[in-house]
């Protein structure tokens, strides 16, 4: 059992000088076994609220906690991390950074090794836990090798090695495609099955739909709403949207539409595209692809199907990749393209350079244009932003930096690679209506994404990649290309 | 991304050496092909111990590599042996350069090459364990190979969104470059330490307890064949200096 007793938080920040709260008085109590969803908007606290049940606060990140938390009537503050450790698994966000070993199975009998049991017990154990959780297939190979999803599922089997009572998730489907989704809904399946408690905080609710017993939204800092799985589910989807949540059904989104773009004037035209990677099998292969200028494409497939390198390839980022790009009656190498398309990545970290706002813009900008600067900064909500260092935004605002570079840069093609991963319903749309306003001013915009609904509020297109090859292309038009597309996305 | 450091996983067909082993193979070769004197016998032992890492490339299946080891190492050799002392001076001069830093670097580089990428995490770990280095070294150690692929990863993105905006060879703030790659490079890595060591700790590391590991090594035929071979290098060695007088 896990309970919280009037439970404050403030991470210290500008050398203990300022600081922010992130949760506020929160007084909770979970019941053995029960599967807890813990939802609200980015910065609502839910992810504080997990570093408290994991440990990591007060042990690890900084900060000054009020109030008090309890593991099975035993004090956080007077636990270590290590006895912490034992009780509660944790699997995080970011695939790419929860990770000591670089072979599955080191990464599974890590735990069981950090707590000294002997070597025939952790093999055991190990063996144990992949029949459990049905990972076998994964054991033995390198993690590099693994895919978002599998990544993931080595993570909950890492966790699931010190066969702790809780579990403790954050945000663990940000990065997933649907097929790796139903994977991890499966695994937290069994989970609860064995009877573990889960606590899982997370925006993309519909594939927990049926295993929550109990969900607790979070607002500001506050736990604004506490509902038993059936209250929840006989909300109405108007109330959940209010609220600032993801559909917990994708049904519902049959019906959303957004403003038609004008009609395309002309059109990008892919042929013969060919790459084959130097590190793994397999090759992508285009034969002929269109983009509508003017207007979005979503280009959508299972982890490795060939979306991020198709992207990279058209970018120009590739220089072994062959075949042509056409468009307005000139035909562009993979060289030119560098200088035709410019791609907002998925982690914008890796693409602010200079020390200010403005700069950063400017940077982009062939012609400075002092006027052009300032219309851009208020269009993308960034005036008051304008003298701050990239870096020191939050998350949201970093992308929207990026974004304004890639306006600013005038380039005809602009590339989204998962834009809207780990964001909630207003970001999400927000970042939805900036992208359909770049497609307005007559540029074409291809998406790389995950995101249903964020594919019905501003794609025209749609681009399905299976093992490296168009498996279909279509017009996102009426209610029966919608339901074409939500299938894709069901859960399997 | 299959640029690793340290190896994840093996096929069974090479000779598998306890890490040891192969570090001892690595001092060896240091000492006598880097550093040695090349007198008497040893020059030709020299041979004998630059064998080792063939052995060792052409059991994992590296033909590539093995083909371009032999051409550098005996290649340089063979010009060092016969063709050098009948060159003309002024190219003698840069032969004997070229051919010396070829023979001497290479076994000592091919021989760290494998150690690194024929060794898994908990092999490296188990060993230094073994030859009893303190956990306060081997902790950081094993954590700064894990970091490697990944930084590796975030440097190409980084570059990926350079050249994207045109910035590179030819960009007129030249001085610019090395910042716009470092500041990123530097948070992005910050940040993903700061998340793996959350990680870790979570999953009990560095607890009161001591730790166990499940890959099991130790000396088979093979190494002690191998350790025979280096601890002859000594011994050709000492006999050549005892002899000399």
């Amino acid at each position: 059992m896990i309970e919280c007793k009037k439970l404050s938080f403030s991470y210290l920040a500008g050398g203990g000088k300022k600081k922010y709260e992130t949760i506020k008085n929160v007084s909770c109590r979970i019941k053995e076994g029960s599967f807890v969803l813990l939802c609200g908007v980015s910065g609502c606290g839910k992810t504080t609220l997990t570093r408290i049940f994991n440990g990591l606060i007060p042990h690890y990140h900084e900060g000054k906690l009020e109030g008090d938390a309890y593991i099975e009537g035993k004090n956080t503050k007077r636990l270590s991390l290590f006895d912490i450790s034992l009780k509660v698994g944790s699997v995080f966000q970011n695939p790419r950074s929860q990770f000591f070993n670089v072979d599955t199975t080191s990464e599974v009998a890590f735990g069981p090794e950090n707590h000294g049991m002997s070597e025939s017990k952790i093999k055991q154990r190990v063996q144990q836990v992949c029949s459990q959780l049905d990972i076998e297939d994964l054991m033995d190979r390198s993690i590099f090798s693994l895919s978002g999803g599998e990544k993931q599922k080595i993570a909950c089997g890492s966790a699931a090695a010190i066969d702790p009572d809780i579990y403790v998730l954050d945000e663990p489907s940000s990065n997933l495609d649907s097929c790796a989704v139903s994977d991890l809904r499966r695994l937290l399946e069994i989970l609860k099955s064995c009877g573990k408690t889960v606590i899982i905080s997370e925006h993309r609710l519909y594939y927990l739909a049926d295993l929550i017993d109990r969900v607790i939204y979070m607002k500001d800092g506050k736990i604004e709403g506490d509902y038993t799985a059936q209250e929840f589910k006989a909300m109405p989807e108007s109330q959940r949207e209010v609220m600032g949540l993801r559909p917990l059904d994708l049904d519902v989104l049959k019906d959303t539409e957004h403003g038609i773009k004008a009609e395309a004037f002309s059109r990008w035209v892919i042929s013969d595209m060919t790459f084959s990677y130097k590190y793994r099998p397999g090759i992508l292969q285009i034969g002929k692809s269109i983009l509508p200028a003017g207007k979005v494409t979503a280009v959508i497939g299972d982890n490795g199907a060939g979306k991020s390198t198709f992207s990279r390839c058209l970018c120009g980022l590739e220089k072994r990749c062959r075949g042509t790009v056409e468009y307005d009656g000139h035909v562009y190498s993979a060289k030119e393209r560098l200088n035709i398309c410019y791609m907002v990545m998925q982690d914008v970290n890796h693409q602010l350079f200079t020390e200010n706002v403005e700069e950063e813009i400017l940077l982009s900008m062939k012609n400075k244009n002092k006027k052009q600067i300032e219309r851009l900064l208020e269009d993308m909500d960034l005036t008051e932003l304008s003298e701050c260092h990239p870096m020191g935004l939050s998350g949201g605002q970093k992308q929207r930096v990026a974004i304004a570079s890639a306006i600013a840069s005038e380039k005809p093609l602009i590339i989204f690679d998962e834009p809207t991963s780990g964001l909630d319903l207003f970001h999400m749309r927000k970042v939805a209506n900036v992208v359909n306003e770049i497609a307005d001013q007559g540029r074409t915009v291809l998406v790389v994404t995950h995101d249903p609904e964020f594919i019905l509020r501003c794609c025209d297109h749609v681009i399905h990649l299976s093992a490296g090859r168009v498996y279909e292309s279509y017009p996102l038009r009426d209610r029966r290309d919608r339901i074409r597309l939500l299938d894709f996305f069901m859960l399997k | 991304m299959a640029k690793e450091l340290l190896a994840s996983c093996r096929d069974g067909s090479s000779i598998i050496l306890d890490p040891r082993t192969k570090l001892a193979v690595l001092i060896t070769i240091s000492i006598f092909i880097l550093g040695g004197s090349y007198e008497g016998i040893m020059q030709y032992y020299i041979i004998i111990l630059a064998f080792i890492p063939l052995i060792l490339l052409l059991s994992s299946g590296k033909r590539k590599a093995s083909v371009i080891y032999i051409v550098i190492f005996g290649g340089s050799l063979c010009l060092e042996l016969f063709i050098l002392s009948m060159l003309p001076s002024p190219v003698n001069y840069i032969a004997v350069t070229i051919t010396g830093i070829l023979l001497r670097f290479a076994p000592g580089i091919v021989m760290g090459y494998l150690l690194v990428t024929d060794t898994t995490v908990s092999e490296f770990m188990d060993a230094m364990d073994k030859l009893h280095m303190p956990r306060f070294i081997t902790m950081p150690m094993s954590v700064m190979f894990r970091f490697f692929p990944t930084v590796a990863e975030e440097w190409s993105c980084i570059g990926d969104a350079m050249k994207m905006r045109g910035i590179g060879l030819g960009y007129r703030r030249a001085g610019h470059i090395l910042e716009y790659r470092l500041v990123p490079m530097m948070i992005c890595s910050v940040r993903i330490g700061e998340e793996l060591s959350a990680a870790a700790l979570t999953r009990g590391l560095g607890g009161p307890i001591k730790r166990t590991n499940v890959c099991d090594i130790g000396f088979h035929i093979q190494d002690i064949f191998i350790l025979f071979v280096c601890a002859g290098a000594y011994v050709a060695q000492i006999y050549v200096l005892i002899t000399r007088g």
